[in-house]
């Protein structure tokens, strides 16, 4: 039987605290990009510009296709080098947080471009119909009456949907990144007590995710009553 | 004001319109009917353009709707439209509902806007209702707000798809009272309906449709009087014995 000791985790606060800001940038940074660059793949792949929809499916498709972890490992691995080599970046230059915003964006942005695309269609057609009657252009009715809307309902799963990226910020360990986990890591390594420090990390991740649900619950409750 | 001349339209091998050739003047007011697809939605709509078509000519105040060079948004900014499920705003004020495409597309300010909207609330006799949302109101108000709202960009025209038919029957008078007023101000009406009260008091000409074709297009009198096509007189016999 294990023998635990906790002690270890009361000093380690300051630095866990340094990790949690660290995983709750990437993922209110990966969240805003990926619904601004998921909207306009949404648009895209609603366009009858045959082109763009073609790019946003295949976008879709592809980033719904390879395992989040790889995504994350091109970031670090080959982005950076490709920066340093175009851009003259300096060498060495840490990037692993803009690294694994990007990655984090890029791929979230196919999974919320697939929710605002439903969002959209779920706004009847005669909306459109009203708003393009009225004279706006096809922008001025997506941007002030169909978009709205549209979002209206899909707070609850775009919420949702951020949380999941919460837990999924986790996976930067592979970068060696101290995010929440990769810190509670390395002070549990270092003390010789991980079983107790990744117990502790567990328990934070599921009082964090489990609270956001209920909001994100009672916020459904109240859009249905409405 | 608007003239159609051989509006034809299919999609793929169905033919929805057919050679439809009609002239609406200044201060006339057109009542369309037919049976349930027959293509009256359809018509009006590649009035304003909201439906394409493949041949034919529509002209509107001088501007030709098909043509690839006209702009279709300006086009409708001066085409009022209403439609059978009101379609108005439901994230928006009634009052917002009024007054966003005047800011947007017509460039007024937001106290230019806001007046022009509540001097048409109060026309239509909703003033009070001005800071409620689409779904507080009635199925009635919510029409007479969907008319106002397309008054308020000062069309020169307006069209109307069975703006009654998804009322309970206690409101439809409501709604025809409005447009009934609109038209003895001298508006130019194109309304699809079913009402044959309004028309009988309120139409200059009643066109009617089967299967994609403008079957009769005469004055109301010859048209209640003696319908030459036999569907017509199917059509009015059935509607005026409910
Ligand atoms: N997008 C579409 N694709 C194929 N057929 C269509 C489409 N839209 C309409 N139609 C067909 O075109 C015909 C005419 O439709 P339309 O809505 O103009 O009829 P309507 O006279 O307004 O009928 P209703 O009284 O039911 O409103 C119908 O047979 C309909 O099924
Ligand atoms: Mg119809």
């Amino acid at each position: 039987m294990h023998d635990f000791d906790w002690s270890s985790i009361p000093n380690a606060l300051p630095f866990l605290w340094d990790g949690m800001k660290i995983s709750l940038e990437i993922t209110l940074s990966a969240v805003v990009f990926g619904i601004v660059w998921g909207t306009l793949l949404a648009l895209m792949r609603l366009s009858s510009v045959t082109p763009l929809s073609w790019f946003a499916a295949g976008y879709v498709n592809l980033f719904r296709a390879v395992p989040l972890v790889m995504v994350l490992l091109w970031f670090f691995l080959i982005v950076p080098h490709l920066l340093e080599s175009i851009f003259g970046f300096p060498r060495g230059s840490d990037m692993r947080l803009s690294s694994a915003i990007a990655g984090f964006a890029l791929f979230e942005a196919a999974y919320y471009s697939e929710i605002i695309r439903a969002g959209i269609q779920s706004v009847p057609k005669g909306q459109m119909a009203a708003a393009s009657a009225l004279g706006m252009t096809y922008g001025q009715a997506m941007r002030l009456v169909v978009l709205p809307q549209a979002f209206r309902n899909m707070v609850p799963l775009l919420l949702t949907q951020g949380i999941i990226l919460f837990q999924d910020t986790s996976l930067v360990y592979v970068s060696a990144l101290a995010d929440f986990f990769g810190a509670a890591y390395k002070v549990g390594d270092r003390d010789g007590r991980l079983v107790e420090l990744l117990l502790f990390a567990g328990a934070v991740y599921f009082v964090i995710c489990f609270t956001a649900s209920r909001i994100v619950r009672y916020y459904q409750n109240k859009l249905k009553t409405a | 004001m608007i003239s159609m001349n051989k509006v034809s339209k299919h999609y793929g091998a169905f033919q929805v319109l057919t050679d439809c050739t009609t002239q609406v003047q200044k201060g006339e007011v057109i009542v369309v009917c037919g049976p349930s697809g027959s293509g009256k939605s359809t018509l009006i709509k590649c009035v304003n353009g909201l439906e394409p078509f493949q041949s034919g000519e529509i002209i509107v105040n001088g501007v030709s709707v098909g043509a690839p060079a006209t702009n279709l948004s300006k086009l409708r900014s001066t085409v009022g439209m209403v439609f059978q499920n009101f379609e108005l705003f439901p994230h928006m004020s009634i009052i917002d509902n009024l007054s966003i495409a005047q800011l947007k597309v017509l460039g007024r300010n937001q106290e230019q806007a806001r007046e022009k909207g509540y001097k048409l609330l109060d026309r239509v006799g909703l003033r009070e209702q001005a800071e409620k949302y689409p779904g507080q109101l009635s199925g009635g108000q919510q029409q007479r707000v969907a008319i106002a709202r397309a008054l308020a960009m000062d069309p020169i025209c307006m069209l109307f798809d069975e703006p009654t038919s998804a009322l309970d029957p206690e409101m439809v008078n409501e709604v025809l009272d409005v447009m009934t007023e609109l038209a003895k101000e001298g508006m130019t009406m194109m309304c699809v309906t079913h009402e044959m009260g309004f028309a009988k008091r309120v139409a200059s000409r009643v066109i009617f449709m089967d299967q994609g074709r403008i079957v009769e297009d005469d004055s109301k009198e010859a048209f209640f009087e003696h319908a030459r096509s036999e569907r017509a007189q199917q059509f009015l016999a059935k509607i005026l014995h409910h």
